[in-house]
């Protein structure tokens, strides 16, 4: 009788020395993903993430809705990064159903843009520091954060989850007085987070544990297909603001953060440094803006693409972020794809980890910029 | 940089922040300060006026009882539910009134948006919790009242860091 047991149920032979232990999938460990880690004593043998709890089948709910009220659900993978998940999917929808923006709603949206990022960073600043036994590397970025929070509520009405683009612009204008408030507190925002540096990034302790581990290689950074702060810590200057300039970003003055060594510390870096172009960004787009003008084109009700597909892709707070939409002159639209930068470097996480001690793993999975929900849409 | 100085470095920047003052807000003896009264939507422009997405509050003399809202809600929440209300307005031959579930509303403002006769907008009251699920459902007669919320301390920025004063 042939007894073949489908895969998974079958035994496996297990090397003695080997054991192996699920980091996860309970939220305090890892996020909401789980990595099954073999280890050999105290180095890593194998690993296998093994992302897919918190699915929430969002592609296929874009299916049901029309292309306003995809709006408020499209960025609930990563509340903290709301406006710039939505974003390739507004310019996208823009280009199906032929909208010109107005030039004061471009400024608005890399404004929002921009403090959003700044917020994401900050979060994950947070988790990295707490992961890695650094306390006050959690609350003071927590709290920080707090000050373009402010900003973001003033501006959307909303502290996360704005839903604040829409195609054809921004739902509401900026509140009277903002551009000085934006500004003293971004200004000392930047103050703060330069602070950051001697209490995080030059402490000897943070050196000492996340220098040369986990080492990316440029080459293995591009085969791999990593994005974002990974790819830009391993040396390969790619960012989509510069290479591919949606809205106003071509005439906004800043520069890519490129570090050379690929390992945890570069990577832990970039965002921090990103953050301090982000200050420069908001300042220069406030400085540019036209001080007033229309935000919003009045759209049809219940707006209809052609048959036609479109992909657009932002520069995300984790690095590029895409959207495909196909339409088939609905006003739904026939398919919504996202293409997260999340998932796209938890790819790197096996290789990364081979051969590290076990006491590494957090500091180089947290080093990925790595966000569960989002990867698993 | 040797290890000594970057350590004492490091404890140093912590140090300094014992004669900062404190960033934290005092939640609830201290309440944070919004602008405006809440978001509104000015249907004749197309464009939002600026505020807290809070509750909503409806104008029983401007609603026209046409479920665009409820239909806007369909696709997000679905917390909006058309029902009778007692008294009959002369926009309103119908009397149907919005209901809204605010164990459901995600507070995105779309219904504030499609609402083209200026009766449902948003306010800065955010306090909404309940002990029972039929405590979140605000009937029409309680979308009516204006909330009140008191807003005492915004971020303000001195030479001692930031703080909410």
């Amino acid at each position: 009788m042939n007894t073949e047991l489908p895969p998974g149920l079958a035994l496996q032979k297990v090397d003695e020395r080997i054991m192996t232990l699920n980091v996860g999938p309970q939220h305090p460990g890892s996020g909401h993903m789980r990595i099954i880690v073999q280890i050999d004593g105290d180095f890593i043998v194998a690993c296998d993430p093994d992302p897919g709890y918190v699915h929430r089948g969002e592609e296929k709910m874009a299916e049901y809705r029309n292309y306003i009220t995809n709006i408020p659900h499209l960025e609930r993978p990563v509340i903290h990064d709301s406006c710039n998940i939505l974003y390739p999917y507004v310019l996208g929808v823009e280009e199906l159903l032929g909208i010109e923006v107005p030039e004061r709603a471009k400024y608005i949206r890399v404004i929002a843009a921009e403090l959003n990022r700044c917020v994401y960073t900050m979060y994950w600043l947070a988790i990295y520091g707490i992961f890695l036994g650094h306390s006050t590397m959690f609350m003071w970025p927590a709290g920080d954060r707090e000050l373009l929070i402010d900003l973001l509520e003033k501006m959307t009405g909303a502290r996360v989850t704005h839903a604040h683009f829409v195609p054809g612009g921004v739902r509401n204008d900026l509140p009277p007085n903002f551009e000085d408030v934006c500004l003293r507190q971004v200004n000392y925002f930047e103050k703060r987070i330069k602070e950051y540096a001697a209490i995080f990034y030059d402490n000897p302790i943070l050196i000492a544990r996340t220098a040369n581990t986990g080492v990316l290689s440029r080459e293995d950074a591009i085969r791999l297909g990593t994005t974002g702060s990974v790819l830009r810590a391993s040396g390969v200057d790619y960012d989509i603001r510069k290479k591919e300039p949606y809205d106003v970003y071509e005439e906004l003055d800043f520069q890519t953060n490129v570090l050379k060594e690929g390992d945890s510390y570069a990577r832990s870096k970039i965002p921090w440094l990103d953050m301090l172009e982000s200050c420069r960004i908001i300042r220069h787009a406030l400085q540019k803006m036209p001080k007033s003008g229309s935000v919003r084109v009045k759209l049809k009700p219940n707006p209809k693409g052609g048959d036609a597909s479109v992909y657009k892709r932002v520069e995300s707070g984790r690095g590029s972020l895409g959207c495909y939409i196909v339409s088939d002159k609905k006003p739904e639209p026939y398919r919504v794809k996202l293409s997260v930068p999340s998932f796209r470097n938890l790819i790197a996480l096996p290789y990364l980890l081979k051969g590290e001690k076990l006491g590494n793993m957090p500091s180089v999975y947290w080093s990925l910029n790595y966000w569960p929900v989002e990867a698993d849409r | 940089m040797n290890t000594a100085t970057g350590i004492i470095k490091a404890l140093n920047s912590g140090i300094k922040h014992l004669a900062i003052k404190r960033f934290t807000l005092r939640y609830p003896e201290e309440k944070l300060k919004f602008v405006g009264d809440g978001y509104q939507f000015d249907p004749s422009t197309g464009v939002g006026i600026a505020g807290y997405k809070g509750r909503h509050m409806l104008f029983h003399d401007h609603c026209t009882g046409c479920q665009l809202c409820s239909i806007a809600c369909e696709g997000v929440a679905e917390a909006i539910a058309m029902v009778k209300v007692p008294n009959e307005w002369k926009q309103n031959k119908k009397a149907i009134m919005p209901q809204i579930d605010y164990g459901k509303c995600v507070f995105c403002g779309l219904c504030v948006d499609a609402c083209p006769f200026y009766a449902l907008y948003m306010t800065n009251d955010y306090e909404l919790s309940s002990f029972s699920k039929e405590g979140l459902i605000y009937t029409p007669a309680q979308l009516q009242v204006k909330p009140f919320v008191s807003q005492d301390s915004e971020i303000k920025i001195t030479s001692r860091g930031a703080t909410h004063g």
